[in-house]
């Protein structure tokens, strides 16, 4: 009895005690809990400001000093508006953005080039913003507007370009007796062969391993309709174009199929075994500091403009503006963005960057029209390339799922025709049949 | 199970008047008690079941699907296989991960080797202990930038290298790509080789010392008591260790990260860094699975080896 | 999956209680009871010898950095002048916190590691518990799934886990970066050993006497495993504390980054400025360093509470 007494006070004793280290245990959990979210979320934006978060890709450190600027400029305009520049390397952007993207934390403004932003706008993370753009759009020039437009949709405001141009080495002209500068591809290829003839060198090193490109300057798409149809005449004739050429030893042969045969190529304009170099301005420098007797010798034309009047070259980088931003974030974002992109800081970066800038006062400022009587080849592409920025497009192939397993099928069968171990025709209809096969129906 | 509820309930069963009360409370209690292991056990499996176990399944799903966050995984069979297949990097970082295998047995016998040399009581033994331990709790990231600068072309190591004759001209021990991934593998030897030591310190001070001072007794030399009586003795830590050494060599990832990112010209690619590349850098996180799972069969197997050959047999 | 036959687990065990019984120093070969013949007090130094050279062999790196961190003239990569520091001052220290923001990693990588150990020892502790202490229907199975992590090819999970991550909108967040790393089989192992220390009686009678699970967890288990919760917070510090490959594929924005990931971004900005780095370099791993010494002993131990 007592005993039963005992346990039952015990009991209760131990009842309150347990309930006791039940509620701290919960409150401590609590507080615990409460830390976790603390952490989860980032730290708190200021109260009534509206915070807009922007991307840019590896441009730290080059441009630190810039971008500081450039906010802290904006925010004392803006004093409702609260910046925040976030640096990403440019080979985790993808990543990162698209995980920002699905866990709802996606920046406001984030840099892209132009493949990555097609494929987010087919996927529906991009907004478009042709609203939030409105008349400003004639602001930038068409090329870049051009490239942005998907469906009929602008997704970003374009911020910085390139543009191939090409150089030549007029002592190799003089000496194989061409008179006229080619301004098409035909031409090219033609005055390609002729060097080799007279003149022993090679004519040029077009980017074969970047055969998808090249279709598309000459405005030869590779998929109609879902199918893939490079195996039609044209694209048969082009691609026995450059067969001859290669045949005739026109083309340049190291590295010719590699996929970025830009240092090869370079290295043979600057040690005077070819005639013509197709780089952007940038690649000049090069040959103006290491091999100064060419340099001397070299002049600039335009990069032969393929059949839809397109230059090559183009790698436009833009703002593009994530979904899922609240509508007056979205509208501060867009303010902010334009002003990045303005005419004025388009010029200032373009100058630090060595690039081109994609607004039309930018374009033409004096910095690249006016040039110097003294000036260098380098100068001149600036001037040549500026001149080219509303036609220079960004060329890839869009929207084909599993196409770097396709485009390898399609390098090997181009790069089997041209070197001659396959008939043309052949080697791109088995290519064509093997898209198909993938693609589907 | 002795319980408070069950003890109650026999109280109650003599005593009759609590019966039905206390009876409803037992059960209800000792279900209650049934459930209290698995509430405990709740958070920890909840989250090795997330962060563990999903990730081998989902894992193993995405690898033979297309997927790009933002829409659901397409399954596509084979096909990121087939790319792996037709990918020379991907051999290459096979091959190289092979290659890492060659520090397990160095590795293994410096440890054992720096385990034999601490395992006494000299003055100051501790802090040689301590010195060769460093390594190991320093944090990769910091390891990967000295020693980044020891490989400089006019680093340290070419410095001393040039000083004591040995070589004429700075080796290029990160950007000779016949040399990197070997000048990789002494980094992972010199981060491992203290975690190791411990182990094989355990394993040595565990040896009874009457059998040393018999064998001693007996007059066997040395070098005798160290095949006869130490090795075998320790055998089982040889194992482990040589299971954990492999599977860590085959799965290197940071060194070549932070030191090299698979450079130069594809060298140091390893497997798993191959993984990291293509999820990563690339976003193909299938291609990048596939190429990990690929990775995990490797270790499989070779784990599987390292028992069938190095199992002891029973004494 | 045993880990070789029952014989040799037993040897390593009673080792290891051997161990934990005996003064580590009373089992070697009695060096003392030889006489300090000169032939012996000649091979006493060549052990030395030998020890002090693997020795530098594994600090050089962190000598020279630090060597390269005090000093503020000089060519880095001048041999032999660069070991010895000219013109020692912290110079470099200080412009490592007005250059980058080291001060934020500093209190990141702080921030990231208590919650970690708190939330390790918590979820771990829980999960002993039972193991240690319960009979319950289902308990090897739980035994094994928890061991069978051990064997799973781990390190590759990454890759799911950041997606994970990415769907519980944890991405970028300091709890996306703890939540992973928290539940551990090693960890779940050292709390079991610890809790089968503790008498079965003790427990026996705090549940006769009423009190309720979470109150025996509480007050009796977790205070009198105090030890081995230090040894594992030791450990849990130094690893959270360098870890790098986790935090940096889940954090995009740098003024979330811990130290270890914090660093290399200073590397990869400033290349030019090696004695700033080095001076971040010194920064980063100097606690672990320091907790490292005055702690060694749980070093030295705690991995084989592992392998049992």
């Amino acid at each position: 009895m007592i005993r039963l007494a005992a346990a039952a006070d015990a009991t209760s004793r131990a009842k309150l005690l347990s309930r006791m280290e039940l509620v701290r245990a919960k409150l401590s959990f609590s507080l615990l809990l409460t830390a976790c979210i603390v952490l989860a979320s980032g730290p708190a934006p200021a109260a009534d400001k509206v915070h807009v978060e922007f991307w840019t890709m590896s441009l730290k450190p080059k441009f630190t000093p810039y971008f500081r600027t450039l906010v802290t400029r904006y925010e004392t305009a803006h004093p409702n508006v609260e910046l925040e520049w976030v640096d990403v390397p440019w080979d985790a952007l993808q990543t990162k953005l698209t995980a920002a993207i699905v866990a709802g934390s996606a920046p406001a403004l984030a840099q892209l080039n132009v493949p990555w932003a097609y494929d987010y706008a087919l996927h529906g993370a991009l907004r478009s913003i042709d609203d939030l753009l409105g008349e400003d759009r004639a602001n930038y020039t068409e090329g870049a507007i051009a490239d942005l437009t998907f469906k009929g949709k602008i997704y970003g405001f374009p911020h910085y370009n390139s543009v191939n141009v090409m150089a030549y080495n007029k002592a190799l002209f003089r000496q194989a007796g061409i008179t006229q500068i080619p301004v098409t591809r035909d031409e090219q290829l033609a005055v390609a062969k002729q060097i080799r003839a007279r003149t022993g060198q090679y004519g040029f090193s077009p980017a074969l391993g970047k055969i998808a490109g090249l279709f598309l300057e000459e405005g030869l798409p590779l998929i109609e309709n879902g199918k893939a149809m490079f195996n039609s005449p044209a694209h048969v004739a082009f691609i026995t174009k450059l067969a001859d050429a290669y045949k005739a030893g026109g083309l340049l042969k190291d590295k010719l199929f590699s996929e970025d045969n830009y240092p090869a190529s370079i290295d043979a304009y600057k040690s005077g075994r070819m005639a013509m170099l197709e780089a952007p301005p940038s690649a000049l420098t090069r040959v103006r500091d290491d091999a100064k007797d060419i340099y001397a010798v070299t002049d600039v034309a335009p990069v032969p403009i393929g059949g839809p009047g397109i230059a090559a070259g183009g790698w436009l980088f833009h703002f593009a503006m994530p979904k899922g931003a609240a509508e007056n974030v979205a509208r501060e974002a867009a303010q902010f963005a334009k002003f990045l992109t303005n005419a004025e800081n388009q010029l200032e970066f373009a100058k630090l960057a060595g690039a081109f800038p994609t607004a039309k006062k930018a374009v033409a400022d004096p910095h690249f029209q006016n040039l110097r009587t003294d000036a260098g080849a380098y100068e001149k592409a600036m001037a040549i390339g500026a001149k080219r920025m509303d036609v220079v497009r960004t060329l890839y192939v869009a929207g084909v799922p599993g196409f770097e397993r396709l485009n390898k099928r399609l390098q090997d069968a181009v790069e089997a025709a041209i070197i001659g171990r396959k008939d043309v025709k052949t080697a791109l209809d088995e290519a064509v049949a093997f898209w198909n096969s993938k693609l589907g129906p | 199970m002795s319980t408070r509820a069950t003890d109650v309930a026999a109280a109650a069963d003599r005593n009759g008047r609590f019966r039905s009360t206390f009876r409803n409370r037992a059960s209800r209690a000792r279900s209650r008690q049934a459930r209290l292991p698995w509430l405990f056990l709740a958070p920890a499996l909840l989250l090795l079941g997330l962060f563990t176990f999903w990730p081998v399944l989902w894992g193993g799903y995405l690898a033979f699907t297309e997927y790009n966050f933002l829409t659901p995984p397409r399954w596509v069979g084979l096909a990121n296989f087939e790319d792996l297949l037709d990918d020379p990097v991907f051999f290459i970082s096979l091959k190289n991960s092979l290659l890492y295998l060659l520090i397990v047995p160095a590795i293994q016998l410096g440890a054992i080797v720096l385990a034999v040399l601490v395992n006494n009581a000299l003055p100051g033994i501790k802090l040689f202990r301590a010195a060769f331990y460093v390594p190991v709790v320093t944090s990769v990231s910091v390891v990967g930038i000295m020693w980044g600068w020891m490989y400089n072309e006019q680093g340290l190591i070419n410095a001393v290298l040039q000083w004591l004759h040995v070589i004429n001209d700075p080796i290029g021990w990160l950007s000779d790509d016949r040399l990197a991934l070997f000048s990789l593998m002494l980094v992972t030897l010199w981060r491992g080789l203290g975690w190791y030591m411990v182990l094989y310190l355990a394993a040595l001070q565990a040896i009874p010392s009457d059998l040393e001072e018999a064998a001693v007794l007996d007059g066997a030399s040395r070098w005798q008591r160290f095949w006869q009586i130490t090795i075998p003795m320790i055998m089982p830590t040889i194992l482990l260790c040589t299971v954990l050494s492999t599977l860590a060599a085959m799965k290197v990832l940071e060194e070549v990260l932070i030191m090299t990112k698979g450079g130069p010209v594809s060298s140091t690619y390893t497997g798993l860094y191959y993984a990291y590349d293509q999820g990563i850098r690339a976003f193909n996180f299938p291609r990048a699975l596939a190429a990990s799972l690929v990775v995990s069969v490797f270790c499989l197997a070779i784990a599987w080896l390292n028992f069938r050959f190095l199992r002891p047999r029973h004494r | 999956m045993a880990l070789g036959n029952g014989s040799n687990a037993r040897v390593i065990e009673g080792g290891l209680r051997a161990r934990a019984n005996a003064a580590p120093e009373h089992r070697t070969p009695s060096a003392k009871r030889r006489s300090m013949a000169p032939r012996h007090r000649l091979r006493i130094a060549l052990h030395y010898a030998v020890l002090l050279l693997i020795g530098l062999v594994c600090v050089f790196p962190f000598l020279w950095t630090l060597s390269v961190a005090l000093g503020t003239e000089g060519n880095v990569f001048a041999f032999p002048s660069s070991l010895i520091p000219h013109a020692v001052s912290l110079a470099n220290f200080i412009e490592v916190f007005r250059v980058i923001d080291l001060g934020r990693y500093f209190w990141n990588s702080i921030w990231i590691t208590f919650w970690t150990v708190v939330w390790t020892i918590l979820v771990c502790a829980l999960a002993a518990y039972p193991l240690a202490r319960y009979r319950f229907r289902g308990r090897k199975l739980v035994f094994a799934v928890i061991l069978a992590t051990l064997m799973l090819p781990t390190e590759v999970n990454f890759l799911v886990n950041f997606i994970t991550t990415t769907q519980l909108r944890l991405v970028n967040t300091h709890l996306g970066v703890i939540l992973p790393t928290v539940a551990g089989a090693i960890g779940i192992f050292m709390m079991k050993t610890a809790f089968e220390e503790i008498p079965q009686d003790l427990l026996d009678a705090a549940r006769v006497d009423g009190a309720s699970e979470l109150h025996i967890f509480f007050r009796i288990m977790l205070p009198l495993a105090l030890p081995q919760i230090g040894a594992l917070t030791i450990l849990t510090t130094v690893t959270t504390w360098n870890n790098f490959l986790w935090p940096s594929v889940v954090l995009t924005k740098s003024d979330l980054m811990p130290l270890a990931v914090g660093i290399l971004e200073l590397s990869g900005t400033f290349g030019s400025s090696t004695r700033v780095i080095a001076a971040g370099a010194v920064l980063t791993i100097a606690p672990a360093l320091i907790v490292f010494f005055f702690t060694q002993r749980f070093f030295m131990r705690g991995m084989e509470g592992a392998i049992k």
